[in-house]
């Protein structure tokens, strides 16, 4: 008896399944069974719901406008990324390499855009960027445009807004990541003859592929999905997908074919979001190997 | 005997009451009235729900706010028991409650006030307590010579300043049927709208995604004109920005605004009283004033301040001044429009 005990004390690498139960159930409540609804919605022929099929899906798939809002959707992801990745990445290094006290100002001033509403924030780009708004009150009085530029309600305004909406999800991960590279590495490989650039090529970006990929992985996902600053930065005519949804769901009233909308989206976000995992599987090996 | 596991049985399931109280099925629960959001949810809560509760003993009441789609949402999912006993609709959803059987006819014989209402406004599936209305608006500081005319938006001096709103939003597809109808067209026919708008495109600075988004766009410079909704106007108004309401001479669209009890509610009777007291000439007198200044729907209200001096001087002047649309005809065809407006309007 006692000896058992002892034993099963003992056992500290192990661990019980039963603690995430409470979690697992929440889960299956409030996001499976939903979710679950939502597929049988899809398959409605109709809003009555009298008929079942595939109409939904045949509607969307065989309609070129669907699809280019799909299209300029994932594509609106793909640059906000790249922008926040480009911008990003030296802030995260400037992070990993600094003193103390410059690291905890780099990071205070990261995450304190969200430590307000992404709302306030988003009004504050209208202000940005309006007629009369400081990037068009400057370019304006330095003599460079003769009218104000148009940059409200354009792509570059909404992929402008949305890379600085996000950037924090960019910047955490990468400044973990390169924050865990060992400084003597790039000593070594200066030793070793290879010049600032190379080094970085060679030893550092390899180094940071995971951050890269986490980072990137959580602005596409938020920057597809940012509802508020699509709507509001790029205006009635700029139709994405979230907006795209709401409209059938809330203003149409049409659920199974807003249903069967976001099944696609959510189909073709876990698409990319696989290839981004593929890649830090990759980036891993890459990085330890 | 106590065991432990029964002791957390019993515990959990206390914890759970006390979290969940609506877990008791059978408890009576206060009046929930469905308003819209903004400058609704102020004036209702100041002046309506006031005057209901001296009315009826302190009747406890919340207020709910939210769009008339999320209300039709709401009440759909839970017939049997739903969770908000008095609607407030634009006329296009209204219908759709209607069509979806989720509304409860109004006790008419029982009803004090609603005789004195004007014609439109006497609905029996849902009076009108208010209406709102529609025009131009334009910023006084950037255009000189008001606009009289819907047409002026065609106008080549305003090259790059007018904004309008998609047709998601009740104000966006009435004034499509407004234009429409200026060439030809009728709620069953918005063809010439959407020629028409073809043709405004070198004068488009914005298509905002809902109205609101257009007070922002005349904060920001961004138009100096555009369609608007009359309460909005003097909203911004009232917080200094140089807009100025004009009615056009084709006569404001007016929507009228109904008010629903809902089927199944178990308050029918304090819900009926609410929206008695929403009829009533007192209520709507106060919100005639400002910073409301609601249209009022009951004849008994005599037209003063802003609304007597912009929109009508009494009844007989609002008949003729308003425009009212054909909604039973325009949600037939309502959701094809939206399609169409997506995919034909690109800036």
């Amino acid at each position: 008896m006692a000896a058992s005990g002892l034993r099963r004390s003992i056992d500290v690498s192990g661990y019980d399944l039963r603690l995430a139960m409470p979690l697992a159930g929440f889960f299956a409540a409030f996001f499976l069974a939903p979710l679950a609804v939502l597929v049988v919605l899809s398959f409605q022929t109709d809003t009555t719901g009298a008929h079942w099929g595939v109409t939904q899906y045949v509607q969307f798939l065989g309609d070129a406008f669907s699809l280019g809002v799909l299209a300029s959707t994932l594509w609106l992801g793909v640059k906000v990324t790249a922008v926040c990745l480009v911008f990003g990445w030296p802030v995260a290094w400037l992070h990993a390499r600094s003193g103390p006290t410059v690291k905890s100002l780099i990071m205070l001033i990261v995450l304190l855009p969200l430590l307000t509403s992404v709302v306030v924030r988003t009004f504050a780009w209208i202000v940005i960027l309006g007629r009369q708004g400081i990037v068009n009150a400057t370019l304006m009085s330095l003599g460079l445009v003769e009218a104000p530029l148009k940059l409200l309600y354009t792509d570059l305004g909404v992929v402008t807004a949305l890379a600085q909406v996000q950037m924090p999800l960019m910047v955490l991960p990468l400044a973990t990541a390169l924050s865990r590279i060992d400084p003597n590495l790039v000593a070594a490989s200066e030793v070793l003859g290879a010049g600032e650039w190379r080094t970085f090529a060679k030893v550092i970006l390899p180094l940071s592929l995971p951050g890269i990929v986490a980072g990137s992985m959580l602005t596409y996902a938020a920057s597809i999905t940012a509802f508020i600053t699509q709507s509001l930065i790029g205006g009635g005519q700029m139709l994405f997908m979230p907006m795209y949804l709401y409209q059938q769901a809330s203003t149409l009233q049409n659920w199974p074919f807003a249903a069967a909308i976001s099944i696609i989206f959510l189909i073709a976000v876990l698409a990319v979001v696989t290839v981004f995992n593929t890649l830090g599987r990759l980036s891993r090996g890459f990085a330890q190997g | 005997m106590l065991t432990r596991r029964r002791l957390l049985e019993t515990a959990l399931t206390l914890g759970a009451m006390q979290a969940f109280p609506g877990l008791s099925l059978a408890q009576a629960r206060p009046l929930v009235f469905a308003t819209f959001t903004g400058s609704w949810e102020e004036a209702h809560k100041a002046v309506l729900v006031p005057a209901f509760r001296k009315a009826n003993a302190d009747a406890q009441i919340v207020l709910d706010p939210m769009l008339s789609v999320d209300q039709i949402a709401k009440v759909n999912a839970a017939r049997a028991n739903p969770p908000i006993d008095v609607m407030l609709h634009d006329p296009g959803p209204a219908l759709v409650a209607i069509g979806q059987d989720l509304v409860e006819p109004y006790p008419v014989e029982k009803s004090a006030y609603f005789k004195d209402l004007i014609g439109e406004a006497q609905i029996a599936s849902g009076p009108a307590p208010f209406f709102q209305v529609v025009g131009l608006t334009y910023n006084p500081e950037a255009i000189k010579t008001p606009p009289t005319s819907w047409a002026d938006l065609w106008k080549p001096e305003f090259k790059g300043r007018v904004g309008i709103t998609n047709m998601n939003s009740t104000l966006g597809t009435g004034f499509m049927v407004e234009i429409a109808k200026m060439y030809g067209g009728s709620e069953a026919n918005i063809d010439p709208a959407f020629a028409a708008i073809e043709k405004l495109k070198p004068n488009l600075a914005a298509v905002a995604a809902n109205p609101g988004a257009l007070a922002s766009l005349f904060q920001q410079g961004q138009i100096d004109i555009s369609p608007g909704n009359f309460n909005a106007i003097q909203i911004l108004k009232a917080r200094g920005v140089p807009v100025e309401f004009v009615a056009p001479k084709e006569g404001a669209i007016a929507f009228k605004t109904t008010i629903h009890i809902v089927k199944n509610s178990p308050n029918k009777d304090l819900a009926f009283k609410l929206i008695e007291a929403a009829l009533s000439p007192e209520v709507q007198a106060t919100l005639m004033e400002a910073p409301y200044l609601i249209v009022p729907t009951n004849t008994k209200v005599k037209m003063a301040g802003e609304i007597a001096k912009v929109l009508a001087k009494d009844t007989d002047d609002l008949k003729k001044k308003f425009v009212f649309q054909d909604w039973a005809k325009i949600n037939q065809q309502r959701a094809a429009w939206i399609e169409r407006f997506n995919r034909d309007i690109k800036l």
